[in-house]
């Protein structure tokens, strides 16, 4: 009997104080209706916490979300994270408010996806996607 | 290669309005009730002041230019406001980093990442000593920005603080504050203050309302917020309603538990996004008014007009400037909705900024926005007359409509008990949830164009990369931690007795169920900083020091603790 595929699972988490989660809430349920399973671990998270999640949760990818423009800050810190806990191989994606000139910055330390404000869904749900089917 | 004549493409699809009101290809005699002026319309200055709130308008007063000015220190800061002064601005509007906002010092382990972002960290007088140097507060319309439940409350206290300290009359103090709780525990949840069903947050709401309206009367004290609520993706409509609904219950609390008149307070503020819509923005300041006008004057028993003549502060919406291609678009947009803003009788302009989807606006780009303003105030001709588009049957007929889609909603609020209930039952969320996607999806759609994002997209030219590049960045990590060396230094150097009991005093005062607003101002004056004074309100009622439960309880409040069980 074929098993049924195994669905994307995305932890979103947000590192510090930052408030503004109206964006994750609308990716929760856009990566949800696309057929994903997704767990918002909510405001105020540590790298260590976030990190701890998605190995708690087997999750396929790591999905950061920040508005204070210091998204290079919080991905060296979870990256380290997954070094120190042995998740290296979740893939990490990133979006909100992340300035020009850290885009490639983010790119090199392996962070991908770095959407910005008004991307439309598609292209976010496509790219988890394919950043899940890595593995 | 042949080019293509874009004809066929070239036309408009979207029949709606922004909110999704269905618009006529004309409207006229049949589509208003003509014989209705005096009870819907009046001359502006008069009831319902639909069409304004001063007879003269902007010949009389022109709108406030306001907008924040929130670098990463307290000097950056200071100097920029002497800029923007210098410019014509004429309201200084402050605003904490997201650290000090989320109502914790810059020292907190959780505070690291979005330390001096977004502002800076004003964790302490010392700090708006700096920001506010040589700047005359009794002289200007001061706005505090902080919109967290919190940072409404404390901002307040170290306004009040400063004044007193520099030998001033806080009588003279002039401005705004935020202070919705429920805006902010919906837009940006607060733990600060939500324990218990946001007992604190409600009772400090009212706290500042009363003593503003006793020892501050020139001063707004609670200024209902539909902006951030509306650029987190709501329709005009609820926009309008939760904004009317949260000043029914706030006002109409005081009314009831502190044994206040609506004629006690100062005259209502609406903060309201402007948006992209521009008959439709000009149609909800108006409609905004004579609800407004009404419910004082019904619902809440006023019987002087001043009470009832709503102001509105209004700013361009942060999502119509956004990460786009050709940012140079941004100029039109802010462009527009200023027009728009003065149209529809605004008190109050923030112009945003062309570059602040980039990183904090950089100061030309402020400049741009008082420029903008300046030019419709005195080179358009628009400001001369009141209320323009009075009597236009679509703007009348549009400002019917989002009347009575907004009092829809306002009976939807009432049936469940006020907003206050409407968050604690999740109905608020929902509405949210429900509408923030839909104008994406029309977006993505292609159902409605936005040049630069789903139409005329195109390479950035040397002008828009400029822009790009213009925005103020968030500095390097070492020059953001320079606050935590602030913070330690200043508990180290302060008088550490006088500012424990200064907090005592503060203590003692919310545990008696006091109003807490003096003793918190005399906090500040000894020098107890924004961790220090949001954790003792919390003691006060039995809740964790810390709302992020990573600090220890200091040593003084446990033993005060013991003390008072």
């Amino acid at each position: 009997m074929p098993s049924r595929p195994k669905k994307i699972r995305v932890v979103i988490g947000k590192v510090g104080l930052d408030p503004h989660d109206r964006g994750v809430l609308v990716l929760t349920r856009i990566l949800r209706d696309a057929g994903m399973e997704v767990i918002y671990l909510g405001r105020a998270g540590t790298a260590e916490s976030v990190v701890r999640a998605a190995i708690d949760e087997d999750v396929d990818v790591i999905a950061l979300s920040d508005h204070c423009g210091v998204m290079v800050q919080i991905a060296a810190d979870v990256i380290e994270e997954t070094r120190k806990q042995g998740a290296e191989d979740i893939a990490i994606v990133a979006g909100g408010f992340i300035e020009e000139k850290d885009i490639p910055v983010l790119e090199d330390m392996g962070v991908t996806g770095n959407f910005t404000s008004g991307t439309p869904f598609q292209d976010i749900v496509d790219h988890v996607r394919k950043v899940a089917a890595k593995d | 290669m042949t080019v293509q004549n874009k004809r066929t493409t070239d036309r408009i699809d979207k029949v709606t309005t922004l909110s999704g009101i269905p618009v006529q290809p004309c409207y006229g005699p049949a589509d208003v009730d003509q014989d209705r002026y005096e009870q819907d319309l009046g001359d502006p200055g008069q009831f319902p002041f639909t069409r304004g709130i001063f007879p003269g308008m902007y010949r009389n007063r022109l709108w406030l230019k306001s907008q924040i000015a929130c670098y990463c220190r307290p000097e950056e800061t200071n100097r920029a406001f002497k800029k923007f002064i210098a410019n014509g601005q004429t309201g200084i509007r402050i605003l904490a980093d997201t650290t000090t906002h989320s109502s914790v010092d810059p020292d907190h382990p959780l505070g690291r990442y979005s330390l001096a972002s977004n502002g800076n960290p004003t964790f302490a007088i010392t700090e708006y000593r700096e920001m506010l140097a040589d700047i005359p507060l009794e002289e200007f319309d001061v706005e505090i920005a902080c919109a967290l439940a919190g940072g409404s409350f404390w901002s307040y206290l170290f306004v009040v603080a400063l004044m007193e300290e520099r030998g001033q009359d806080i009588s003279q103090l002039r401005g705004t504050n935020i202070n919705d709780p429920i805006h902010a525990a919906i837009v940006y949840d607060c733990p600060e203050f939500t324990d218990n069903q946001w007992e604190l947050a409600r009772k400090l709401n009212l706290d500042l309302i009363e003593f503003s309206a006793r020892h501050t009367p020139k001063w707004f004290p609670c200024t209902p917020c539909g902006y951030d609520m509306r650029d987190s993706g709501l329709d005009a409509f609820q926009e309008l309603a939760f904004c009317l609904g949260n000043a029914i219950q706030y006002y109409g609390d005081a009314i009831r538990e502190r044994g206040m008149r609506l004629d006690d307070f100062k005259p209502m503020v609406f903060s309201q996004s402007i948006e992209s819509d521009f008959f439709e923005a000009v149609a909800k300041f108006r409609a905004l008014r004579r609800m407004w006008a009404r419910i004082a004057k019904e619902r809440l028993g006023s019987t002087d007009p001043r009470s009832m003549a709503c102001r509105i502060g209004a700013r361009i919406s942060g999502n119509t400037i956004g990460y786009t291609e050709k940012p140079i678009n941004h100029t039109s947009r802010v462009t527009m909705q200023c027009l728009a803003a003065v149209m529809g009788g605004a008190q109050s302009i923030d112009s945003a900024a062309i570059d602040e989807a980039f990183g904090l606006p950089s100061e030309e780009a402020r400049i741009f926005g008082l420029d903008t303003q300046h030019i419709i105030a005195h080179e358009s001709g628009v400001p001369l007359v009141a209320d323009p588009l009075g009597g236009s049957y679509y703007v009348e007929s549009l400002t019917n409509e989002i009347e009575a889609g907004t009092l829809k909603l306002l009976d939807e609020i009432d049936s469940i008990g006020g907003m206050w209930e409407c968050l604690k039952t999740g109905w608020l969320l929902q509405q949210f949830n429900t509408t923030a996607m839909k104008l994406q999806t029309e977006i993505d759609e292609g159902r409605r164009l936005i040049v630069g994002v789903n139409a005329y997209r195109g390479p950035d030219g040397p002008i828009s990369k400029t822009i790009r590049e213009s925005a103020y960045c968030v500095p390097p990590v070492e020059v953001r931690r320079e606050a935590i060396d602030r913070v330690q230094k200043l508990r180290e150097t302060r008088d550490q007795g006088k500012t424990v009991e200064a907090l005592t005093e503060m203590f003692h005062a919310e545990k008696g169920g006091e109003n807490v607003v003096r003793e918190g101002i005399d906090a500040c004056k000894a020098y107890a900083t924004v961790g220090e004074l949001v954790g003792v309100l919390r003691m006060a009622h039995g809740f964790p020091y810390d709302h992020y439960l990573t600090i220890p309880t200091p040593d003084y409040l446990r033993h005060l603790e013991k003390q008072s069980a």
